[in-house]
């Protein structure tokens, strides 16, 4: 089925597999950089950033399962509304423990959030086709899918700059103050609408929107890590950059070889197909 | 407090970037075909128009330069916190999010190109290669003008946000501006070049762009060239004025007084601009009535 035609995604992994790698390793990645804490470095903030590209996976593979239903120029508004939930639910979910209203250990911080984030997203879900009256089937789930990738997403780069996913301690002066949640937010966004957004038309596949997805991922990763010089130690920064770098360069090239090989052709220069060419 | 004096040469300069970013952010968004001209960039292929036009499908134009200004921002404000100069920590953030913009530019043009396999549009190398600097270059002299006025903005007329934040905040809205002005010029005038001035897009013509140019086939370098000379100045001066109305009178009146200078700008504006239409409409002819009989274009 194709993009243009307007209908259900298909072809590659399975939406469930692709949820389970998301949400799995998103939340991993941003309680691996727990082990700053138990070994007291900040290297481990590398696990927040390649957690974050886990979620993008999941965010930019939702977003091209709902936008198959014809959401042409409603691809790059969906992405910001992904970050727009996942911004309230994550800041949320992180302070309700902190604040000690309500007795909550610290260490479910993201947990909150994540079921926060899907709590709107079912809430902007059900408003979109009962009151918008979108009516495409699966949009209740895609929404709350989305805004979950999203929270996950900007904790898991927050927790890259910051070192730590506590609040008050890490993430308020380290990406709050600094002003880097503008790029938080925004590379987060960006990272999810963008993969199925470069690849629309009706020869899309799966593979090459999620290569997308992760060489672009990797790519605010390394620039969070070189936010992150200024809020932990330069080492760590490096670490963070540099297993960006790397993740972006395979993949980039994963994506170059399959629009090599998927093509109708890929010329050096030439003239436009002639008209028998076309026939 | 800086002096009222210094304060407007500061706005005066303010705007002035601003007008060079607004120009140099529609003029990029032209080479590639962003924004809302890309839609019949994008169906012409799907209509039996191949073409050498580039697709950069990057997403719309807002939030595009909301992540271009922010990495911008962002690499400066690390730079200038390790003291660097601020000239060179500007430039150098500008040069990280021209290079952002260039590889999204790579994935967004030749991933919807292969995704077009069906309709037979080639992907042409020497389009990337060509392109693409172009794209960069002019993306480079919006993020340095944006993150340079929002760096005055932040550290001599002491707004309160940061600058990551406020450069993204100036991104979004330049994005929104081009998008909104220069977007006509290209993709109403430029792309539909052959048919009647005023006429319209029918929809039989969607996707029939002009794909020749004064020699040869036409291509972004071609469409840049024709919206230098009214489109992406217009937005220039669009944004130039927004920049400097908005902190003009923030300088020059306090409290309330700055919002009702606000207020009487707006209304200055919304009173020039049904001038402009109606005597666009006395110029050009009445808008077709579809009941009342349509004239022939």
């Amino acid at each position: 089925m194709s993009a243009v035609e307007g209908g259900p995604a298909s072809g590659g992994l399975p939406p469930n597999t692709i949820i389970a790698i998301g949400v799995i390793g998103g939340l991993a990645g941003i309680y691996l950089t727990m082990l700053n804490q138990t070994f007291d470095t900040k290297i481990f903030s590398v696990m927040g950033g390649i957690g974050s590209i886990f979620a993008v996976v999941w965010g930019a593979d939702a977003v091209r399962r709902v936008c198959s239903y014809g959401l042409g120029t409603g691809v790059p508004s969906i992405g910001m509304v992904a970050l727009g939930m996942g911004v309230v639910a994550a800041i949320f979910g992180l302070i309700i423990p902190e604040t000690g209203i309500l007795p909550i250990p610290t260490i479910l911080g993201p947990v909150i959030s994540f079921i926060v984030a899907a709590l709107i997203g079912l809430v902007i879900g059900v408003m979109s086709n009962k009151i918008l009256k979108m009516n495409i089937p699966i949009m209740e789930k895609s929404m709350i899918e989305i805004a979950g990738a999203g929270s996950l997403v900007l904790m898991g780069l927050s927790a890259s700059i910051a070192g730590s996913f506590a609040f008050n301690d890490a993430i308020l002066p380290g990406v709050v103050s600094t002003g880097y949640i503008a790029i938080v937010f925004i590379g987060g966004a960006m990272t999810i609408l963008h993969p199925f957004n470069a690849n629309l038309g009706p020869d899309e596949t799966q593979y090459r929107t999620l290569y997308v997805a992760i060489e672009k991922a990797a790519l605010i990763m390394v620039i969070a890590g070189f936010a992150s010089l200024t809020v932990i130690d330069a080492v760590s920064a490096a670490v963070t950059m540099l297993v960006g770098l790397l993740i972006f360069l395979v993949y980039f090239n994963k994506f170059m070889k399959s629009v090599h090989r998927e093509a109708y052709k890929v010329v050096g220069t030439g003239l436009l197909p002639s008209a028998e060419e076309l026939e | 407090m800086i002096d009222p004096i210094t304060g407007l040469g500061l706005v005066a300069l303010m705007g002035a970037l601003a007008t060079i970013a607004g120009a140099a952010e529609d003029l990029e968004s032209d080479v590639g075909s962003q924004s809302n001209p890309n839609s019949q960039v994008q169906l012409a292929a799907q209509m039996d128009f191949p073409h050498r036009i580039f697709n950069k499908a990057i997403s719309g134009e807002p939030p595009a330069y909301g992540l271009w200004c922010a990495t911008g921002a962002t690499v400066a404000s690390v730079l200038l916190a390790q003291n660097m100069s601020v000239i060179f920590a500007i430039a150098i953030g500008s040069l990280a999010g021209a290079i952002l913009l260039g590889l999204f530019s790579v994935t967004a043009h030749m991933g919807r190109t292969a995704s077009q396999k069906r309709f037979k549009q080639p992907v042409y190398m020497d389009m990337v290669i060509g392109h693409v600097p172009s794209i960069m270059a002019h993306g480079f002299i919006a993020v340095f003008c944006i993150v340079s006025f929002s760096y005055i903005m932040f550290e001599i007329l002491g707004h309160p946000f940061p600058l990551p934040l406020l450069a993204f905040l100036w991104g979004i809205t330049a994005g929104a501006i081009g998008s909104s002005t220069g977007d006509v010029h290209y993709g109403a005038e430029r792309e539909f070049q052959n048919q009647p001035f005023g006429s319209g897009l029918n929809a039989a013509q969607s996707g029939n762009i002009v794909r020749k140019a004064e020699s040869g086939l036409r291509n972004g370098m071609d469409n840049v060239w024709a919206c230098a000379k009214f489109g992406g100045p217009v937005t220039g001066l669009a944004l130039g004025w927004t920049v400097f109305f908005d902190n003009w009178r923030s300088t020059v009146f306090s409290g309330m007084n700055a919002v009702i200078a606000g207020l009487i700008i707006v209304l200055i504006l919304i009173l020039a601009n049904r001038l402009v239409e109606v005597k666009a409409r006395k110029a050009y002819g009445p808008y077709k009535d579809e009941e009342g009989g349509a004239e022939p274009a």
